[in-house]
């Protein structure tokens, strides 16, 4: 196993329990069906890109068009990635969370991740359109060499320091009292309505903290494939998010992390390990990997509807047995 | 203005291949509470299906009726053996959107191997061309239109004039009561699946046809506009599945003529947006799923 190899195992299952952590604390703590959550990591990763990117009239870049081109240092792409993420929560929030029923939200924002991606697969001068943007310049690249194992290392490090901070963060939400109202609202809107809890606010808040993370993801991964085009962020993508928090267990840290493991970067490896088996005619095995992907998430809702890790039921110090 | 007039034209054949898939996905949500995500993939292996009779050499139209009997028979397998019994172990509708994922991502991998990459077209896909003035349509999207407008009359009656069609609407309003005034809720769950189940096959043929020519993946598109005419109507409403259809097979194609054919489609999701801001209920929403129709 080469370190290249690791190398992207690694970084594909930071980016997945990234993900999954923001998802779950939308989808798991607050009850936000967030169909559109691929979009806002591809906010960040589109960001970090033209963050980091020259401008589109330098030599090597020319082929392709996009606006913006800043050329920043290396934090900055993955702050702005962050915070892509965040600035396109507040108008899909403001649009899809105050008046809607939450299975026609779930349908609503669903259709707002297909629209997004039809709007900047057709709009060629924003973002080079179907084709995407490509050679995005990887973190500190002009100090390390990229090609050395080293660099491998490095990158497995910072998406280590993300993924950490990301935990603390859901951790400390999940078990703060705004946890707790989080919660509440999602088991029963109208009774944290009535003890003054203001859903709405409480909504938008957790929408834009999980964008932020979200967007965050999409950096992490801009940099490390340094190339992001319509066809990575396709709506089945935010799916598969929602297939590993409801295997890993919904509502718990943990289990989003076990599930990011065992869904994304699962299937990554049976997918690898198959293909290398080499029988059967070519288009074969891969589509039916598909299918066993499938029959393993059925499997999972059909066995195990709570999943590996379910949240803990949690039991306050002077409340009434119940 | 003859441009325009021409643009209505192509826009009378969008909007009825959009009318019959939406009606068919809403009536799915609004009766049985369930986003069929694999709609489209049922349209194209319908669509499939009726590509291999139409190469047997039977005629375009005998294949859509063939594909329609796939689309309700594999429709009402679908629901007997994988989302009725998840629904009866008590998984809720955002479960079953997953469960509706996984089954279309097995059924497009189980076809791949089957039909291939490659894009096929029916034989017929060249017809005679028809003038009305300004407006030039060859004589299958004539047939389209006329077929779209049959099913929309045929389920307007069903809704409205017939026991099965009362029966659903109850169903749909207020499952346990239904079953407690003795309205058979299964057999009617049963007859919905078997009657979306052709709707979406012929519109899987229908789009076929009305693309010239089609792959597997083509199965997302189909699903896309569906869902979107779906929600822009108000979901669950068949009626104002049928609106959305015609808004945005009217402004797809309208706006082809007026700006740029590259933007088609973004100008119909700006106005899907629009309509979700400012009337989130959806165009024709009314309190309940397929309330009242009519």
């Amino acid at each position: 196993m080469n370190t290249y190899y690791a190398a992207n195992l690694l970084i594909f299952a930071g980016v997945d329990v990234i993900a999954c952590l923001a998802l779950n604390l939308q989808f798991g703590v607050s009850g936000i069906v967030n169909f559109s959550f691929i979009i806002f990591q591809a906010a960040g990763a589109y960001a970090a890109a033209i963050l980091s990117m020259p401008p589109d009239t330098s030599p090597d870049y020319s082929f392709q068009i996009y606006f913006g081109g800043y050329q920043l240092p290396f934090p900055m792409p993955w702050i702005g990635g962050a915070v892509a993420g965040a600035v396109l929560s507040i108008p899909v929030g403001l649009v899809v969370l105050r008046r809607l029923r939450t299975d026609y939200q779930a349908i609503a924002l669903l259709v707002t991740s297909i629209i997004a991606n039809t709007v900047i697969n057709n709009a060629r001068p924003w973002l080079n359109g179907a084709a995407g943007l490509a050679l995005v310049p990887q973190p500190l690249q002009d100090q390390v060499d990229t090609g050395s194992d080293s660099y491998q290392y490095l990158y497995i490090g910072l998406t280590a320091v993300c993924v950490a901070i990301v935990w603390f963060v859901a951790a400390r939400i999940v078990n703060s009292p705004f946890g707790r109202s989080l919660r509440a609202m999602r088991d029963h809107e109208v009774a944290a309505t009535a003890i003054g809890k203001n859903p709405v606010a409480m909504k938008m808040t957790i929408f834009i903290v999980g964008g932020a993370i979200a967007g965050l993801s999409g950096a992490i991964l801009v940099g490390f494939l340094q190339v992001w085009a319509p066809s990575t962020w396709l709506y089945p993508e935010t799916i598969i998010l929602f297939a590993a928090v409801i295997v890993g267990g919904r509502g718990n840290n943990v289990g989003a992390m076990l599930g990011a493991l065992l869904v994304p970067v699962g299937f990554e490896e049976v997918t690898r390990l198959l293909t290398r088996m080499n029988i059967g005619p070519p288009n074969l095995i891969p589509a039916l990997e598909w299918v066993l992907i499938g029959l393993f998430i059925l499997g999972f809702l059909w066995f195990r509807p709570e999943g590996v890790r379910p949240e803990p039921r949690r039991v306050y110090e002077g409340a009434a047995d119940a | 203005v003859n441009l325009y007039v021409a643009a209505f034209g192509f826009g009378l054949v969008s909007t009825s291949v959009i009318a019959i898939a939406a009606v068919g996905f809403t009536m799915q949500f609004g009766i049985t509470n369930m986003i069929n995500l694999a709609y489209g993939e049922v349209m194209i292996a319908s669509a499939y299906v009726a590509y291999y009779i139409d190469r047997a050499g039977a005629s375009i139209w005998l294949a859509m009726i063939g594909g329609a009997i796939f689309g309700a028979i594999f429709s009402f397998l679908i629901n007997r053996f994988i989302y009725a019994p998840f629904q009866r172990r008590g998984t809720g509708p955002l479960g079953m959107v997953i469960v509706s994922l996984a089954v279309s991502l097995m059924i497009s991998n189980l076809m791949l191997p089957i039909v291939g990459y490659f894009s096929v077209s029916y034989r017929e896909r060249f017809s005679n061309l028809m003038r009305f003035g300004p407006i030039a349509l060859t004589v299958n999207q004539i047939a389209i239109i006329f077929l779209a407008v049959a099913v929309m009359l045929a389920i307007h009656g069903l809704l409205r004039y017939t026991r099965l069609g009362k029966a659903m609407r109850a169903t749909a309003a207020n499952p346990t009561l239904a079953r407690n005034c003795g309205i058979p809720t299964q057999r009617v769950v049963d007859m919905v699946w078997l009657i979306t189940g052709a709707l979406c096959g012929l519109a899987g043929v229908v789009a076929a046809l009305d693309s010239d020519s089609f792959t597997i993946s083509s199965g997302a598109g189909f699903l896309i506009t569906a869902l979107a005419a779906a929600v822009l109507g108000g979901a669950g409403q068949p009626y104002g599945a049928m609106l959305g259809a015609v808004v945005i097979g009217m402004v797809t194609e309208l706006s082809a003529a007026a700006w740029a054919p590259d933007y088609k489609e973004v100008v119909a999701f700006a106005i899907l947006v629009l309509v979700m801001v400012l009337r989130p209920q959806g165009l024709l929403a009314k309190r309940g799923a397929l309330a009242a129709a009519g």
